[in-house]
């Protein structure tokens, strides 16, 4: 125990330094970027305008809102000390709105849409990669080269054919939105029901992609197992092959659960184009749009909140790890 | 060495991506010494030609003309100006000006087109009729104009003196030229784009262009990878606690973040082709990275490199003689698989208007991002849009089947 | 076995592509696209068009959880982009297109101006006034009277010390309207409750300064009721900033809608069945369509699908090759004219010359590149034909609509015209200058330098960049090595802007927009071209980027807003455009529409479309801009 105390130690500190390096690059990176971003606002405001001292009036009053006039570590030092008082300040492309009122307005729709999808695409590719694995010939056969394909579309590729097929032409579902346009929202069943009809197309967009990626690395990885010496051995014992079976589909989801990990943690910038193609709310288009109008402080608070789910996921299955998968344990103690 | 190239031509997977890509490889390689336009020339007025075979109409009035008596000519020829839907629309007019419904055969054309004469006028609004429906009779009545008439029509040309009309020919409507004595035509197999640009000879440069964006990507990425994950995997310590740092640094950031800001800050002016490879190749060398260090790893405490460790080797020639040539195929295989994303990610990059500056070169990812600009996907434009996704998913396909092929030689166990 | 596996792939393969190849082409997409209920409309038989809608009985508006009745409400896109931000009609910022859009046509559903201005006849037609505005004899004050129906949305009436308060505050907070007239006009004062009073502000000479813009503020900036403004100055307590920045949802308003409900995906305006301008003295009911539904979509081409699907009725965005809705797809979709250019231009997208890189000062040069450029394939392309040509509108500096187009002599200036295409006078220019090929590369030379220019438009501008692409093709032809550069805007606005500097490298030629219709046009727009008032301004959003300067220009600029004889104002304007056309400091590429205006007809008909027999005619402004809100009285359903 004392061995996983210090290996979770060490995990640990390094997760600090990492997060650490994270935020202060999340907060450089965006103000790195050329053009100034008050000078766009102006732009927005003032279009119309023919008078100019006016117009030079409201970009004083911007820049010294947001503080872009200040040095940058003043600016760091002020970020700091709001960020740990929950603040992340004025987002600057949709002032006077806040940072946090504008990611809590958008970040539930991306979590409805990316966090079933991911588990969805992740239980059926898995299944599917394991079917192919076990069952081999016809279904291998099959599973395999759909799969491959699948995983090769591009996101747009298959977000357009889905448009064009399903809501175009066939007008089976809803083209836009999260849900319907006519709706007040308000959580009862014709709610509920708009927002599923609306969810499809999006989140089959993903799901198929994800499917593709994730049969192939089950199928390799449970086929490995398959032929791994305990596996014989077992067999050699005589024990049920149920029961094998059960073993080598466990070992072969690990690898496959980091992926899992990984893709839930990265889910805010994940599902961008389905958000584009379908006009669908949510984050990575606040994140994109963030990008396009230089909000400095919508970008790092975007980037912020992926860098802590990805650090969670990751120190979550760093733990898990060290608890049932015996082979990491070796490898740390050598 | 022999031995493990003909083992990988027997895997069907790989044969199967690698003749696709072979295919895909030379058509990029051999169509532009035959078809010598240039892709980017602007070709039409007007966006979207259908694709087809494009007789210039000026030369067939001037091309000699052979007469063919086909009786289907002029049915045909009422049909392309008058459908079934058509004759219906028709009906409903003549019922609502008040005819009554049992005089008007739809069947019949010329007693149809008789009462719609009669019976039709432009400037009338139906009550209740939307402005859409009754612009739609205002066409259809403009194309049904001399549908029935037997007559040819005459070619005047304008007198350079008196400037007057002059009749040049007459055209009978029996008249056919041979596609093949007109001097001026044009086969567009894929029409033109949003541009006017020819689609076919643009998807080819576009193809190649990629081809190359991936490659290089690839390389990068993939050379990256090796170099970072040799040195944490083999040397381990501190070396390896610093790569494994930045590669964690690189996960918690995402890639497609990074390459969103890193593309909208070098801004388009310098965003060729080679500094989105570049830009690619920089920022997806993470995942490469992770698996060579596990393998290397999982290679170093192995009785030949502790034997070489022992014999006082250096250890480049360590890792050069005892660690990359087990490596070799995986390395491989992960460059492969890089070229692959990195076309699909310059795809993503076009997509959201930050791939490389338009007007040098086509990249696959810069016409669909036009092509969907233009809402070619609405239209559809099919053919602006759709083999430029079949392209793309082709090649990477063809490369991931290859790669799935050598994972099988290289891993028996994974052989069906 | 293994060539069973390559056969399965392959099929596989092939199954994908032609389902996919099938389902998009045009034939079977015709095929499965419903006709709707119009086809039973033609059958109906023939009935006099009711002209007075009875009024919908005041129900209370939909709850939380129901949908809106779809043939109760309009729906919109193309006009609001992202969330609403807020409903202050005072701020600039709120993001709020369908409420606050105070400009030449100004928005009118929830806020009101004194007069609308329609662009359809260059005229301003009361709307809070009381009949028309007159001028006192000095020119120098306006006088106009309020409609005694007139009250806000909490009953009490309209009254002049609302004007005055108004003015008061749009100073005092230095709002946007504050600083657009604060140059012009003096003070807006109370005379009585019900009369209004314009002071214009004077120059030495004691008259008005530009008694254009004093004319523009009555149709350009709304009223605001005096009581919710002390509310909200209490409120925020004197703090300018917070001022400006409230979201004010208590807001009081003068118009027909108001907020109903806003998200991230749409905004809903509800209309107020007390709304005085069903007083016979206005429109005399109420506007037909009980909610205005604004869709927010990420882009054009969802826009477009939902215009297609019929769940958009008025679309206000670039509708790229908008008559394939109707020829093709037979959809019961319109725009304001039936043929090419389909609507109405009323701004000239431009492009300008940075007067100060190699060559540019040569007037041989700026116009042998403008008479190269291939106008045609312009507007084929880039628009898909939604603009006039220059055959059918030839170019000066005012936009195609009738009433600007009278304002100079055509045959005067008509040698000074081009169409375009013409890369023989081109070459025949350059080479009479003496801008030759000296060294036999194939381009030529001025200064001892080769012609290289680098043209340029914000990346994403669909188009712009393909408008520019067409413009740098015609270098080639010329002799002259033309590249487009797409910086992203964010660079390009900065860039453009600063006009204390001359512009960098990169900038040669490059587009920017100007004025569409308006009041004070076309010499807003022609002040905004060429006018050097702007040179050296650091931070210029007005215009002539290119930083032209001529003493000639600038006088006639500064004359014509006190000009009221019509056959010296045409003179002058002619001579404008003499002096633009012999020059060309800047040259237009296209004409575009002031609002794009794209309907569909599956649930309301009665849009405004050319010759739809209105009097005044209805201008295509997606019923909301000006006197276009007049199309929201006039709209019927199609299945009643």
């Amino acid at each position: 125990m004392k061995g996983y105390m210090r290996y979770f130690g060490k995990k640990l500190i390094w997760f600090i330094i990492t997060f650490i390096a994270a935020f202060l690059l999340n907060f450089i990176l965006p103000r790195l970027m050329p053009g100034d971003p008050v000078a766009a606002i102006v732009a927005r405001l003032a279009q119309g305008q023919s008078n100019a001292s006016g117009v030079q009036a409201i970009y004083e009053q911007y820049t010294e809102l947001f503080g872009t006039n200040e040095p940058m570590y003043t600016q760091f030092l002020l970020y700091v000390k709001n960020v740990f008082q929950g603040d992340f300040g004025f987002s600057f492309s949709q002032y006077p709105r806040s940072v946090a009122d504008v990611l809590r307005s958008s970040i539930w729709w991306t979590v409805i849409l990316q966090f079933p999808a991911i588990i969805i695409g992740w239980i059926l590719g898995n299944s599917l990669g394991a079917l192919a694995a076990y069952r081999k010939g016809w279904y291998d056969r099959l599973i395999l080269p759909v799969s491959i394909f699948a995983s090769a579309l591009p996101a747009f590729g298959m977000a357009t054919i889905l448009l064009v097929i399903f809501g175009v032409t066939l007008k089976w579902l809803p083209t836009s939105g999260g849900y319907d346009v006519s709706m007040i929202p308000k959580l009862n069943w014709a709610y509920i029901w708009s927002v599923v009809v609306h969810y499809q197309l999006p989140f089959w967009s993903i799901v198929l992609i994800a499917i593709g990626g994730q049969a192939i690395g089950m199928r390799s990885m449970s086929i490995y197992e398959l032929h791994a010496d305990y596996v014989k051995y077992s067999r050699f014992l005589g024990v049920k092959d149920n029961k094998i079976v059960r073993y080598v589909f466990r070992n072969a989801m690990l690898p496959q659960i980091t992926g899992l990990a990984l893709a839930l943690g990265t889910m805010v910038g994940g599902a961008l184009i389905a958000e584009i193609v379908f006009s669908y709310p949510g984050l990575g288009t606040i994140l994109y749009n963030g990008i396009m109008g230089q909000d400095y402080p919508l970008i790092s608070a975007t980037t912020l909140i992926i860098t802590i789910m990805v650090l969670i996921a990751t120190f979550a299955i760093e733990i898990l790890y060290g608890f049932i998968d015996p082979r990491i344990k070796a490898a740390q103690s050598d | 060495m022999k031995k493990t190239i003909r083992q990988i031509f027997h895997s069907p997977k790989f044969v199967v991506g690698f003749c696709m890509f072979m295919f895909i490889l030379l058509t990029v390689a051999i169509y532009p010494l035959f078809i010598k336009d240039k892709p980017l020339t602007i070709i039409s007025q007007g966006t979207f030609v259908p694709p087809g075979i494009y007789v210039n109409v000026y030369d067939s009035l001037n091309t000699k003309p052979y007469t063919l008596m086909l009786d289907a000519a002029a049915a045909k020829r009422i049909a392309s100006k008058l459908s079934p839907d058509d004759r219906i629309a028709i009906k409903e007019w003549l019922v609502a000006v008040g005819i009554l419904e049992n005089q008007i055969d739809t069947t019949d054309t010329k007693s149809l087109l008789e009462l719609w004469g009669n019976n039709y006028d432009p400037k009338k609004q139906l009550p209740g009729m939307t402005y859409a429906k009754t612009r739609y009779y205002q066409r259809l009545n403009a194309a049904l104009e001399g549908i029935l008439s037997t007559e040819g029509v005459t070619i005047a040309a304008t007198d350079t003196l008196t400037g007057t009309l002059q009749a040049k020919a007459t055209v009978k409507q029996s008249d056919y030229v041979n596609i093949n004595e007109v001097p001026n035509k044009r086969v567009l197999l894929l029409g033109t784009d949003n541009f006017g640009r020819d689609v076919m000879t643009e998807i080819i440069t576009a193809t190649g262009v990629s081809l190359l964006i991936g490659i290089i990507a690839g390389l990068i990425a993939t050379g990256i990878g090796l170099i970072l994950g040799l040195a944490a995997g083999y040397i381990g310590g501190v070396v390896d606690d610093i790569v494994m740092f930045f590669t964690n640094l690189f996960t918690v950031i995402p890639t497609i973040v990074l390459l969103i800001l890193i593309s909208f800050s070098i801004g388009q002016e310098s965003r060729g082709p080679v500094a989105i490879a570049v830009v690619i190749g920089f920022t997806s060398w993470v995942w490469t990275t992770r698996s060579v260090r596990a393998q290397v790893i999982s290679l170093r405490n192995r009785d030949h490199v502790s034997l070489s460790k022992l014999s006082g080797h250096p250890v480049i020639r360590i890792i050069f003689t005892d660690i990359l040539p087990y490596i070799a195929s995986y390395v491989f295989m992960a460059l492969i698989l890089q070229i692959s994303s990195a076309i699909l990610i310059e795809a993503s990059l076009s997509i959201l208007g930050l791939g490389p500056r338009t007007t040098e070169v086509p990249t696959l990812g810069l016409m669909l991002n036009w092509a969907f600009i233009y809402q070619a996907q609405i239209l559809g434009k099919w053919w602006a849009y759709l083999p430029v996704i079949i392209i793309i998913a082709l090649v990477s396909f063809s490369l991931n089947l290859m790669n799935t092929g050598l994972d099988q030689v290289y891993n028996p166990a994974l052989r069906d | 076995m293994k060539r069973l596996y390559i056969v399965v792939s392959l099929v596989m393969v092939l199954g994908l592509v032609l389902a996919a190849c099938q389902t998009a082409t045009p034939e079977t997409i015709i095929e499965t696209v419903e006709v709707p209920v119009v086809q039973t409309q033609v059958v109906e038989k023939e009935k006099v068009v009711v002209q007075t809608q009875v009024v919908a009985p005041t129900e209370a508006p939909v709850a939380a959880g129901e949908s809106l009745p779809r043939n109760e409400t309009l729906y919109f896109n193309g006009q609001q982009w992202g969330p609403v931000k807020c409903w202050n009609p005072y701020s600039s910022n709120c993001n709020n297109a369908l409420g606050l859009a105070a400009q030449d046509n100004s928005r009118v559903p929830m806020f009101e101006t004194p007069y609308l201005y329609n662009m359809m006849d260059g005229k301003q037609y009361p709307l809070l006034a009381d009949g028309d505005f007159t001028w006192n004899d000095a020119h120098t004050e306006i006088t106009f009277k309020i409609k005694p129906a007139a009250h806000w949305s909490d009953g009490t009436p309209v009254t002049a010390d609302d004007f005055a308060y108004t003015w008061a505050s749009y100073i005092k907070y230095n709002t946007n309207a504050g600083n657009n007239y604060k140059d012009y006009i003096e003070t807006v004062e109370a005379v009585d409750p019900q009369t209004v009073v314009i002071k214009a502000k004077l120059n030495e000479e004691g008259k008005a300064v530009n008694p254009l813009q004093v004319g523009h503020y009555l149709s350009g900036a709304y009223v605001i009721q005096k009581a919710w403004t002390e509310t909200l100055e209490a409120r925020t307590g004197g703090d300018a900033t917070a001022f400006l920045t409230d979201v004010a949802e208590d807001v009081v308003y003068s118009g027909p809608y108001h907020k109903f409900f806003a998200d991230e995906t749409k905004v809903i305006f509800v209309r107020d069945d007390n709304y005085w301008g069903q007083d016979a003295s206005m429109w005399g009911k109420l506007p037909v369509p009980k909610y205005l539904a604004h869709q927010i979509f990420k882009d054009n081409a969802a826009g477009s699908v939902a215009l297609a699907q019929g769940e958009v009725d008025v679309s206000q965005q670039f509708n790229s090759n908008v008559q394939v809705l109707w020829e093709n797809y037979n959809l019961p979709v319109s725009t304001y004219l039936p043929e090419p250019p389909y609507g109405i231009g009323a701004s000239l997208p431009t492009a300008y010359y940075n007067l100060t890189s190699n060559g540019l000062d040569q007037v041989a040069i700026r116009k042998a590149i403008a008479l190269a450029v291939d106008y045609d394939t312009i507007i084929a392309n880039a628009m898909t034909n939604q603009s006039a040509t220059f055959d059918q509108v030839p170019r000066s500096l005012m936009n195609p609509t009738p009433g600007e187009q009278a304002m100079y002599d055509h045959d005067a200036v008509a040698d000074l015209q081009w169409a375009g295409n013409d890369i023989e006078g081109a070459n025949k220019m350059l080479d009479d200058a003496g801008v030759l090929d000296t060294n036999g590369d194939g381009n030529r030379e001025w200064n001892g330098q080769e012609l290289h220019y680098v043209a340029t438009c914000p990346n994403g501008w669909s188009d712009w960049q393909a408008a520019i692409e067409v413009v740098a093709a015609a270098g080639e032809k010329i002799g002259i090595d033309i590249v487009t550069n797409f910086p992203e805007w964010a660079v390009y606005q900065t860039v453009v802007t600063k006009s204390d500097a001359p512009l960098p490298e990169g900038y040669d030629i490059f587009m920017m927009w100007t004025d569409g219709a308006g009041p004070t046009q076309p010499w807003g727009r022609i002040r905004h071209l060429l006018s050097s008032e702007f040179v050296g301004q650091e931070i210029n959003w007005n215009g002539n980027w290119g930083q032209y300067s001529n003493p000639d220009v600038d006088a006639l600029i500064q004359a014509i807003p006190g000009e009221t004889d019509e056959a010296k104002l045409k003179e002058m304007y002619t001579e404008l455009v003499r002096i633009y056309l012999t020059e060309v400091p800047s040259f237009t590429l296209m004409y575009r529409p002031q609002s794009f205006h794209t309907v569909n007809e599956s649930v309301w008909t009665g849009f405004p479309h050319q010759d739809d027999g209105t009097e005044p005619p209805v201008p295509p402004l997606d019923l909301t801009d000006g006197w276009s809100i007049a199309g929201l009285y006039n709209l019927q359903l199609v299945n009643p």
